[in-house]
């Protein structure tokens, strides 16, 4: 008896660590092929968004909030509200970078137009499902309640971002939060709230700050 | 426009460019009292502190940027440590200083120059550090203003007038202004809650800096 007990916790045990594995291997999961069914059903994302930044230097995390719209068309609107408020405007292969001040939008003139361009570029990929096409990371699938994406940077990248944990919410295809951790134990938290898929947004949402 | 005219105007020209790099004749000031130089040194915080800025940045009219800035002090230990940051949190630009010995922690182009490190660090000190040593003039100006006054090993002096909104300027050896800093009331915690610098020499930008609150 005790011997069957034995065998059946093995038996369990082992059955257990196989899905555990399928799960992690994209492309053979039942889960995985779901989640990207999911992703595929979305053409637009309208959220909010609360960002905490954690840096070494500061006792508390740097709060900021904002603003998230994105169309599966390529376009994409990143907009901070607080503290200070400033909008990043994505249209095709067009970015642009504006900041608020004295009322009026102005466009900012700081570079590194082309870092942003490629974390807008991942950003769309997370919100079609599509981490597989990344240049920059690789992905592992972790199921379970709640779905994780892993993402671990290439050669390269990996002096400014140690990892990247995309945390899936109850709802299919909506993401809850992104947790990215750098070296030097700094990390950033970004949890999206009052999240509506498919909601219809305006052109000129991306195209006007 | 004949010759005579434009002699004339060359000349008017030549004697306004002049005028421009003429340096300011020291102001005189009216004998002070022993306690006024604790008054300026009392527009810098006191103890260790930290501070978060939203900060506009302004290199000509119409070319600005909105960065985050983030500086920690230790008056005692004479140290500061600076972060520049994009308004989504990218590290642009860290350094640290120890007395005069500046570290760069990280520095993105086109924030990776040791021009730029120099000028940013010569920045939060004239904002944050009073200026070391005694100072070589102490007294008032004849609006009230009280000044105290500095001069550095390398023929700069730095300039702290009291007056109704108190300013810092920096002075190169020739006696221009490079620099100068106006700090808006109300003071939390030592640290002025709006800051307008605006420099001049050797390149010009303007820099609107509004203290955050929760982080001083």
């Amino acid at each position: 008896m005790k011997k069957w007990a034995w065998n059946k916790i093995l038996y369990l045990c082992s059955a257990v660590t196989v899905a555990g594995l399928v799960s992690v291997m994209p492309g053979y999961s039942q889960d995985w092929a779901s989640l990207k069914e999911s992703f595929r059903n979305i053409q637009s994302v309208k959220a909010e968004f609360l960002q905490e930044r954690h840096l070494q230097i500061l006792k508390d995390p740097l709060i900021s909030e904002g603003r998230f719209l994105y169309l599966v068309s390529g376009s994409l609107r990143w907009e901070y509200l607080s503290p200070l408020r400033s909008v990043m405007l994505q249209k095709g292969d067009s970015v642009r970078l504006y900041h608020f001040s004295e009322g009026a939008w102005k466009q900012d003139m700081t570079q590194a137009v082309e870092a942003r361009r490629m974390v807008l570029a991942e950003m769309s990929q997370w919100f079609q499902g599509r981490f597989e096409e990344s240049k920059i990371f690789s992905h592992v699938y972790s199921s379970g309640s709640p779905g994780r994406i892993l993402l671990a940077p290439k050669e390269g990248i990996n002096r400014f971002i140690l990892g990247i944990e995309i945390v899936l919410s109850d709802r299919p295809g909506v993401i809850d939060r992104v947790e990215i951790t750098e070296p030097g134990g700094s990390a950033t938290r970004i949890a999206f709230r009052n999240v509506e898929i498919n909601a219809s947004l305006p052109s000129k949402l991306f195209d006007e700050p | 426009m004949n010759f005579r005219e434009k002699l004339k105007t060359g000349l008017f020209t030549v004697l306004m460019l002049c005028a421009g790099c003429l340096s300011m004749p020291e102001t005189a000031l009216l004998p002070g009292a022993p306690e006024d130089l604790e008054n300026c040194v009392a527009l810098f915080p006191s103890g260790p502190w930290e501070c978060v800025h939203k900060i506009e940045a302004v290199i000509q009219e119409g070319m600005s940027s909105s960065l985050l800035g983030i500086t920690k002090g230790d008056p005692a230990g004479r140290k500061l440590h600076t972060l520049l940051l994009t308004p989504e949190g990218f590290i642009l630009f860290e350094a640290e200083q120890h007395e005069d010995a500046i570290s760069v922690l990280k520095a993105m182009a086109p924030f990776d120059s040791p021009a730029f490190a120099r000028g940013l660090m010569e920045d939060v000190n004239l904002l944050f550090s009073p200026p070391q040593g005694r100072p070589s003039k102490l007294g008032k100006r004849a609006d009230g203003a009280l000044v105290c006054r500095w001069e550095r090993p390398d023929g700069s002096r730095i300039e702290i007038a009291l007056s109704t909104v108190p300013k810092i300027s920096l002075r190169d050896r020739h006696g221009d202004l490079a620099k100068e800093a106006l700090l808006m009331a109300p003071f939390v915690k030592g640290l002025a809650s709006q800051m307008e610098l605006r420099a001049y020499k050797p390149a010009p930008y303007r820099l609107m800096m509004t203290l955050l609150p929760g982080a001083s």
